[in-house]
């Protein structure tokens, strides 16, 4: 078996388009994912019983279903559910931000629970409401005990932002699936792709490691 | 009961009463942590609250500034009840300092910004004026040199400093101290109480929960022994410490060793 790596340089720009594609999607779905975990983590710890419930309900929903199987309910149910027709790159971004907002709820709820009673007691043994003890004492060192698990879910989002290839989103996945189909040059594109996303990957990976000791909590 | 406020005993009782315990009652489910306590503070006084692990002592002092709720009696502060909803328990938490066992300073905050903050989002002094105050008290407590310092890189006893100055940022009536020193290495304990025993000398009106018994007899005005969610006996340190009229006193000085 020969191999011929030109098909790689040739199809550089579809291929480029489709890491810019990937790197976007993941962004936006952090952008949506993180202040969306917010407010239901607020929900969950501050909300009435029946909002507390309902909150409860979505976190655990998506949190234990697989991915790939909420891209395609995204795709073939939501249409139906909602009577509005989305584009591959859309339903995509909503399956992914449905299930990194479960996971973030959580890491959000986790970081506030850390946070000992004592540390609320001071606050408002000072004088503060319950909200400026949230907002000045709680949430400012809850936020620092996550960030290195937000970051660990963004290396994970990265990767998993492949799944929407199911779809159609022309995302570095699907672009290099499509070549392969159109060249027959497997081996090829799988290694590229493989390379695209560990060289992509890796430093993030470091970027994380270099947050979680940044941010150690200490006491 | 011995009531000796009229008594040359209680020198400081001409001064208003600041904080009045009347027949406080505080339960958990079954389990009745204050079984009716009775005790006054006058302005200016340094009030002890001594006695066994569990009997109540602590219960009472997070009773005051409304971070637990009493169930029965009254307690008046300032001359009105205790309030109940939030914006007068916050108007009354600023009049009152509170110093906690584990410090509880703000970790993420340096021990200048500790102490600046109840200033600055509590009474909204503007920043310059709410670093100045904690320059100040910083001073005060001894620890100018330490204001960048995060609370991590400071030891025991000056955590314990910080945490009385960022009470006193709030310029409070009262200061109330929950086992200042409890949590404390031995070395460090004095520190802490040199500076409790100057804010003392300053005429500060403090409610002191301790196990240090030297400090009780030396700087209080007033001790409260309890036992069992009551106050067993209460009176000048001297009387106390050195005549004490109940079995249960007697019983808890010699356990200490002290006799």
């Amino acid at each position: 078996m020969t191999f011929d790596w030109s098909v790689v340089w040739d199809h550089r720009v579809a291929l480029a388009y489709g890491t810019v594609t990937t790197i976007l999607l993941t962004i936006a779905t952090m952008a949506i994912a993180v202040p969306c975990g917010m407010a239901f983590a607020a929900l969950r710890l501050y909300g009435a019983a029946p909002v507390r419930a309902f909150a409860t309900a979505y976190v655990e929903l998506f949190r234990n279903l697989p991915l790939i199987l909420v891209v395609y309910w995204a795709f073939y149910v939501l249409p139906i559910l909602t009577d509005v027709g989305l584009s591959p790159l859309a339903t995509g971004l909503a399956a992914l931000s449905l299930n990194v907002t479960a996971y973030n709820a959580e890491t959000f709820r986790a970081g506030i629970n850390s946070i000992r009673r004592g540390q609320v007691e001071a606050a408002l043994a000072l004088g503060m409401s319950r909200a400026q003890a949230l907002r000045r004492i709680v949430i400012p060192q809850a936020l620092r005990r996550v960030l290195p698990v937000l970051a660990s879910t963004w290396v994970s989002l990265f990767k998993d932002t492949s799944l929407v290839s199911v779809i159609a989103v022309a995302e570095l996945a699907y672009v290099s699936m499509q070549i392969r189909a159109q060249t027959f040059r497997v081996l090829e594109m799988l290694t590229a792709m493989a390379a695209i996303y560990w060289l992509l990957g890796y430093p993030q990976a470091k970027i994380v490691d270099w947050i979680q000791r940044r941010y150690a909590v200490s006491e | 009961m011995t009531h000796l406020d009229a008594s040359t005993d209680r020198p400081k009782a001409a001064g208003a009463k600041i904080i009045r315990y009347l027949d406080v009652v505080k339960r958990y489910g079954a389990f009745t942590a204050l079984a009716g306590v009775a005790l006054d503070v006058h302005a200016g006084e340094v009030v002890c609250l001594i006695g066994p692990s569990g009997s109540g002592k602590s219960t009472l002092l997070r009773c005051t500034n409304g971070l637990e709720t009493i169930d029965g009696g009254d307690i008046e502060f300032e001359g009105a009840h205790l309030a109940r909803d939030e914006r007068g328990l916050r108007a009354m938490r600023q009049r009152m300092g509170m110093v906690f066992q584990n410090f509880e300073l703000f970790p993420h905050l340096t021990a200048e910004q500790n102490v600046a903050e109840g200033p600055r989002t509590v009474l909204r002094t503007g920043l310059e004026e709410a670093r100045r105050r904690a320059a100040a008290m910083l001073a005060k407590v001894g620890l100018a040199d330490k204001a960048a310092n995060y609370p991590s890189a400071l030891s025991g006893g000056q955590q314990q400093r910080v945490a009385i100055a960022r009470a006193l940022a709030m310029q409070p009536d009262v200061m109330l101290f929950d086992e200042p020193t409890s949590a404390l290495d031995p070395e460090t304990i004095g520190e802490v109480l040199n500076v409790m025993k100057a804010l003392a000398d300053e005429g500060m009106t403090m409610v002191v929960v301790t196990h240090e018994m030297s400090f009780a007899r030396r700087v209080g005005d007033w001790v409260a022994v309890f036992d069992t969610g009551r106050i067993v006996e209460q009176g000048p340190p001297h009387q106390i410490f050195e005549r004490p009229t109940t079995e249960r006193t007697r019983d808890f000085l010699s356990h200490l060793g002290w006799s």
